[in-house]
């Protein structure tokens, strides 16, 4: 069966004609593809030129070489009222206008059905009215552009190109200026989209996590060149670690499929804990900078059989394969038993425990 | 639709008011002339006082119909440059038509006084002189405005352009002035304030023709202008001819702020305003609805102002352009500090 690619990058340059003969090539050589029903993610750092590969494929500037093949045709062929019937925009930018009422702005998306009028007809209200329904703005129809809030407003913007009725949806940042339930909530609604009626949804965002948990296929958009694929390939061939290659602060954690701070070790604990606490303490242990070695990890199990063993608060050192120099938290209910250099202290809640393991760290650098 | 039904509503109440003004406007000026008196003037204009019928027919009846086709074409062009400028505060005066109409005038009679030195050719002349003077110059500034926005794509820079330009044309009309005559420079500095009532009859035969005529394309492109509330790249991406598009806005605001800057000379503030009080009363962006709306209620703000610039009681006339910047900077002022958040098309 012939893949249904709906939007195809041969050999494309991207950028800026100069007057003069040198242009500003942002990009050159990028071969990619979205097929129907896919959701592309378009990852990259700022200014590498995301948006200039939207907007090129949106048809708002021309490729300084190369073709992109809309439906398997190239995109230069069509006119733009041809082409605002297979591919619908929705800008970064916040649109203000605040006269303007929900139904009316969805129903801009119908410019290129209605007559010279812009005269809607039944099927044009109908269209309208599916679209705010899909994006869950029914009930809105009437209320002000201008006195929403910044996610009903996007996905009024969504509901807008949805009005528009074309196979493909180009979305550049549609989820910068939102918070996280606002996020998942467009993304859920571009999700279904893409899942329930086959449209090709192609959209940037800086959000790693978001485009590894729900895109079908990611454009990496690197410095030196462009990495396409399913996200778990991207994940595990290293091309994502080399989005931010020069940062020493951020490293890839292939595990969890994001980025995260970079912390220098200034220790290591060994960790006795179980259930939530263990899973809060690591965490929180990480995040002040301990390198943390849960039980299993101990040699010989040895902590299992510590001061907990016998209830009686017992120095550590005494079981076997205690060393002194180390540190080693215990669980204990809600409480923490907290032994280093041969001292023993009984803690009562996790934020003391990393106070004190703050303290032990800076007496020890000291 | 509930929302039709007011705004046909709405319509209404607006021409009556129209009439009701344009009325007023008849009745008041120094000589006094009861309703009655007009009424029967006009159906029997034979069998009238012949002063008054003159006063009617040569006066205030071209004198109210120029008001009443000013306000609709200066608002409709203030609308149509707030939109595709996306600037609020957009408007004739603002994007250096008033100011190339200015230059054209001021060439025209600073020159022509040079060379004619008053004699008899110069004033038969005058009037229409200087009319074409002032379309060539508001013209000329239009097509170098059209000639900037398409080669630079960033509309907001077009409007600093424009700015910046009329600045400097108003220099160069200052330096004209400096060194023309006295007679001549009194001729100019009267078109600068702005008169509705030196429209002659034979004039209007030209004025509200092309004053129809930009009306006309602007309802034509209350299409496009609607997509281009959301920024020209949405625009662009709704499959819109973006070179038709602003063809035809240009066309029509340049015929109608040109023509009008023309016959009455430069009438400030109308043009910014008057859209943004449709928006107010009709709630609506849409231009389908908005440029009616802004036609009619262009026409009662132009009458309102040429009622006021009678000063009721006094012999003499104030200048249109100072009336309507009077009325209309406060009304300006409003709107920027009622905008401080939010953009308002």
């Amino acid at each position: 069966m012939r893949e249904d690619v709906f939007i195809a990058c041969s050999d494309l340059s991207i950028g800026y004609p100069e007057r003069s003969t040198v242009a500003t090539v942002v990009k050159s050589g990028l071969t990619l593809r979205a097929l129907k029903g896919e959701m592309v993610a378009l990852i990259g750092g700022n200014g590498v030129g995301k948006s200039t590969l939207l907007k090129t494929i949106a048809g708002f500037q021309p490729p300084l070489s190369g073709e992109i093949l809309i439906h398997h045709r190239p995109s230069s062929s069509y006119s733009s009222a041809e082409l605002a019937k297979e591919l619908s925009f929705v800008s970064t930018e916040m649109v203000r206008v605040p006269n303007l009422s929900v139904s009316e702005l969805v129903g801009l998306g119908r410019f290129p059905y209605t007559n010279w009028l812009g005269q809607l007809n039944e099927i044009d209200k109908e269209f309208i009215t599916n679209a705010i329904c899909q994006v869950g703005l029914s009930g809105y129809e009437k209320r002000k552009v201008g006195k929403i809030s910044d996610g009903e407003r996007q996905r009024a913007m969504v509901a807008r190109a949805l009005a528009q009725d074309t196979p493909i949806l180009v979305l550049d940042e549609p989820t910068a200026f939102l918070d996280i339930s606002n996020k998942y909530e467009i993304v859920g609604i571009l999700h279904k989209l893409a899942v329930e009626q086959g449209k090709c949804i192609l959209f940037s965002t800086h959000d790693l996590n978001t485009a590894l948990s729900i895109a079908d296929r990611i454009w990496l958009m690197l410095d030196d060149r462009v990495v396409e694929g399913i996200p778990e390939e991207l994940v595990s061939n290293g091309s994502l670690e080399a989005l931010f290659p020069n940062n020493q602060h951020l490293y890839f954690d292939k595990e969890k499929g994001d980025f995260r701070i970079r912390k220098e070790k200034k220790g290591k604990v060994y960790l006795n804990a179980s259930g939530k606490e263990l899973i809060k303490a690591t965490k929180a242990l990480d995040r002040i900078g301990f390198e943390v070695i849960t039980k299993e990890a101990v040699p010989n199990a040895s902590l299992s059989v510590g001061p907990m063993a016998s209830q009686t608060m017992s120095h550590p050192a005494v079981t076997s394969d205690f060393q002194l120099k180390e540190i080693y938290a215990v669980q204990h209910e809600k409480r923490w038993i907290l032994s280093y250099s041969g001292i023993m202290i009984e803690i009562d809640s996790l934020e003391a425990l990393c106070r004190e393991l703050k303290g032990i760290m800076h007496q020890r650098e000291s | 639709m509930k929302s039709k039904k007011r705004d046909a509503l709405g319509l209404i109440l607006l021409t009556v008011v129209l009439a009701l003004f344009f009325v007023l406007d008849l009745l008041s000026g120094s000589v006094a002339i009861s309703l009655s008196q007009s009424i029967s003037t006009l159906f029997h204009p034979s069998s009238a006082d012949p002063s008054i019928a003159s006063i009617l027919f040569q006066f205030r009846i071209p004198k109210a119909l120029t008001a009443l086709f000013a306000g609709a074409a200066l608002s409709v062009a203030g609308l149509q440059m707030q939109t595709i400028f996306r600037n609020p505060i957009a408007g004739p005066d603002i994007l250096g038509i008033s100011s190339g109409a200015s230059l054209g005038v001021a060439l025209f009679v600073l020159s022509a006084g040079w060379i004619f030195k008053g004699s008899l050719l110069f004033s038969v002349a005058g009037s229409w002189g200087i009319v074409l003077a002032a379309w060539l110059g508001a013209g000329c500034m239009m097509l170098l405005i059209i000639l900037l926005a398409s080669r630079l794509r960033d509309l907001m820079t077009v409007l600093i352009l424009g700015i910046l330009i009329s600045s400097a044309i108003l220099a160069f009309v200052s330096v004209l002035q400096y060194f023309s005559s006295e007679s001549s420079l009194k001729s100019f500095i009267v078109w600068t304030m702005g008169s509705l009532g030196s429209t002659t009859r034979d004039q209007l035969w030209v004025l509200i023709p092309s004053v129809l005529a930009g009306l006309l394309v602007a309802m034509l492109s209350a299409k496009f202008l609607d997509a281009f509330l959301l920024g020209e790249n949405y625009a662009r991406s709704m499959g819109m001819n973006l070179r038709l598009a602003y063809l035809l806005t240009f066309a029509s605001t340049s015929v109608l702020a040109g023509s009008i800057t023309a016959f009455c000379g430069p009438i400030g503030f109308v043009g910014i305003i008057v859209p943004h009080l449709a928006r107010k009363f009709f709630h609506t962006s849409l231009h389908g609805r908005l440029i009616p709306v802004t036609m009619l209620l262009g026409g009662v703000v132009m009458l309102v102002g040429d009622l006021v610039s009678q000063l009721p009681g006094y012999e003499t006339t104030l200048p249109i352009n100072s009336v309507t910047s009077m009325l209309g900077i406060p009304i300006v002022i409003w709107i920027i500090v009622q905008n401080k958040k939010l953009g308002s098309l």
